[in-house]
């Protein structure tokens, strides 16, 4: 008997030319709350898919809970609980009716509907809204609503794709209190997808998946720890220039637009005196800790020809994490 | 295997019912105004020609459309499970697909079952219905027809990815399958072509056991029943089974589940 709640060997998707997903391995332990980061389009939620059923692999293999995605996939459903990009709720109906319509197609007993709903409504901050129709929920609540729902049948394993997708910050604030008190209560395998990299860095452990292929994989703390001590933030004037001259004594240089980025060991005082270095060609200097956004973009950036489009949606995570 | 998610589907598909009242409303007036405008209408100009109640051959007539409409639009909400999201709802739920499409099919037999039913009282109360029906024979065809009815629309559902397609399926499938069938008119009295299109439509078969039950042994109205009862369950049968096998063989087909949940086939634009 295995430990592991997923395991993929080889897991691939193809789309006629294009490759989703390519020969993804994964070991996720029980209890886990595993991070799977990449930029839109990488291929997480084709991963997801796979793993719950919905998708049937080109190649390889999957198991959920001991049980193959292959050959037992309405066991693995069973095992498995699954928010998706867009809600899975009917908006018609109120939140509990909701909640039951879950439980019922889950094979659960009416009294065990009720005690769960009850349990859940509460856990996710609905119990005021059991009864108001899920289309007249705000976005927020219906996330909570939806996620929820995916945990009517007590699953082992729980995938989120995305779950905070299209809120405003209060309410992903509110989702991410919401997780953190269900992994304390129930000790649930969780699998995250996400493009919000610094929401990632409570998880457990990360896999960056880019192009359909895991590029790197650990824990959030020791790959930031990785990245060096700090990333220095230079706003060039003539950005292109000013890379050369830094090239030299810092190492590795990123250019996007303006804006220069280098790791920096040691004393930052350093990067300091870069400003009356290099004068009005500096229009702005930081520095800082690393984060799970330098790790991606360090990683994303290891691979090459690839890595000018991965920028751009780099660059983009960048910005998100500075709003 | 279990009961409960039929139960789940067949639950929410009444509480949506029950909800819209107005729905419900219409699809108790369309069978009237067939019954009332053109019942009487056509009624008064044939009992000049000799021919005698018209109306009385019409009710089985619209019962069996009222079953129609509400079948096939109860299995046309389908499509709309795609659009709203309820379909991500049953695919993950820990049943085969194939049980997907059977409780889909059992709870648009339920709705139209329910239509019918509600119609039928309409009628007795209107004086339409007497006690020389057969209410056995009445209730298996009106079972009968609702349940080749759903199997029909689901096979045809399975065929549309979008709502737009829903309004076009109305006008394509629903309206024919009334015009050509014995609902209004004898299977007999049909142009060769037409009669041939009515025998291959299950609606005429369904319309067929209601006739036998309502109009068999009562002197005095145009037509009768046409076809042997045995025949009609038969051919209600084989409608109904290849109907859910297409509907099941569609739905489970991995391509024409994958647009519906897998977000970049999909070409509404999402939040970044």
């Amino acid at each position: 008997m295995t430990t592991a709640a997923i395991v993929a060997a080889g897991l691939t998707k193809r789309y006629g030319d294009t490759v989703a997903v390519d020969s993804l391995d994964l070991s996720i332990a029980r209890g886990e709350f595993y991070g799977l980061l990449g930029p839109n389009g990488a291929g997480k939620t084709t991963a997801v898919h796979m793993l719950s059923t919905l998708i049937r692999p080109t190649s390889g293999e999957a198991s959920i809970a001991g049980h193959s995605v292959l050959e037992a996939p309405v066991r693995v459903r069973g095992a498995v609980g699954v928010v998706f990009q867009e809600p899975a709720l009917d908006m018609t109906l109120s939140a509990a009716e909701n909640l039951r319509f879950a439980g019922l197609l889950n094979d659960m007993r009416a009294a065990r509907i009720r005690t769960r709903t009850a349990q859940l409504l509460e856990l996710f901050g609905l119990a005021e809204a059991r009864d108001r129709r899920a289309g007249s929920l705000s976005g927020g609540m219906r996330r909570a609503l939806d996620i929820a729902r995916g945990l009517m049948h007590e699953p082992e394993v729980l995938f989120l794709d995305e779950p905070t997708i299209g809120l405003d910050v209060g309410n992903r604030r509110a989702i991410w209190r919401h997780l953190a008190a269900l992994r304390a209560q129930m000790g649930i395998t969780i699998v995250l997808t996400t493009h919000y990299l610094e929401e990632a860095e409570s998880c457990d452990r990360v896999g960056f998946i880019d192009h359909g292929r895991l590029v790197r994989e650990g824990i959030p703390a020791r790959l930031v720890a990785e990245m060096g001590e700090y990333v220095v933030e230079i706003e060039a004037s003539q950005p292109q220039l000013l890379a050369q001259a830094l090239e030299a004594r810092f190492g590795g240089v990123a250019i996007e637009g303006n804006l220069l980025t280098f790791r920096l060991d040691g004393d930052p005082s350093r990067a300091a005196r870069l400003q009356s270095e290099f004068g009005a060609q500096v229009r702005a200097l930081r520095w800082r800790r690393p984060n799970l956004n330098d790790v991606f973009l360090h990683v994303v950036r290891g691979e090459g020809v690839r890595g000018e489009r991965a920028s751009r949606n780099g660059a983009r995570n960048v910005d998100e994490a500075h709003a | 295997m279990t009961w409960r998610p039929f139960h789940a589907v067949v639950e929410r598909e009444m509480l949506k019912l029950a909800r819209q009242r107005g729905r419900l409303v219409a699809q108790m007036i369309r069978p009237l105004i067939w019954l009332f405008v053109i019942g009487g209408g056509l009624g008064a100009v044939m009992s000049r020609q000799g021919m005698a109640n018209y109306q009385a051959f019409l009710v089985p007539g619209v019962l069996g459309m009222t079953m129609l409409f509400g079948a096939m639009l109860g299995a046309f909400s389908t499509v709309y499970d795609k659009e709203s999201g309820v379909m991500r709802l049953l695919v993950i739920a820990p049943v085969p697909h194939a049980w997907v499409v059977a409780a889909k099919i059992v709870s648009a037999t339920a709705l139209a079952l329910v239509q019918g039913l509600m119609l039928l009282v309409v009628l007795a109360v209107l004086g339409y219905v007497d006690t020389h029906v057969s209410f056995a024979l009445l209730a298996a065809g009106m079972l009968a027809t609702s349940l080749a009815c759903a199997a029909t629309g689901m096979a045809v559902a399975t065929f549309s990815g979008t709502l737009e397609n829903y309004a076009v399926m109305m006008n394509v499938v629903i309206f024919p399958l009334f015009f050509i069938s014995g609902a209004l008119y004898p299977v007999e009295m049909l142009p060769q072509a037409l009669a041939v299109a009515a025998l291959a439509n299950p609606l005429t078969y369904g319309v067929d056991i209601m006739k036998h039950a309502m109009l068999d042994g009562r002197a005095g109205t145009f037509a009768g029943a046409e076809l042997g009862l045995w025949r009609d369950f038969a051919a209600v049968a084989f409608f109904t089974a290849v109907a859910a096998v297409i509907a099941c063989v569609r739905f489970t087909r991995a391509a024409a589940c994958e647009p519906l949940i897998h977000p970049q086939s999909r070409s509404r634009p999402r939040p970044a």
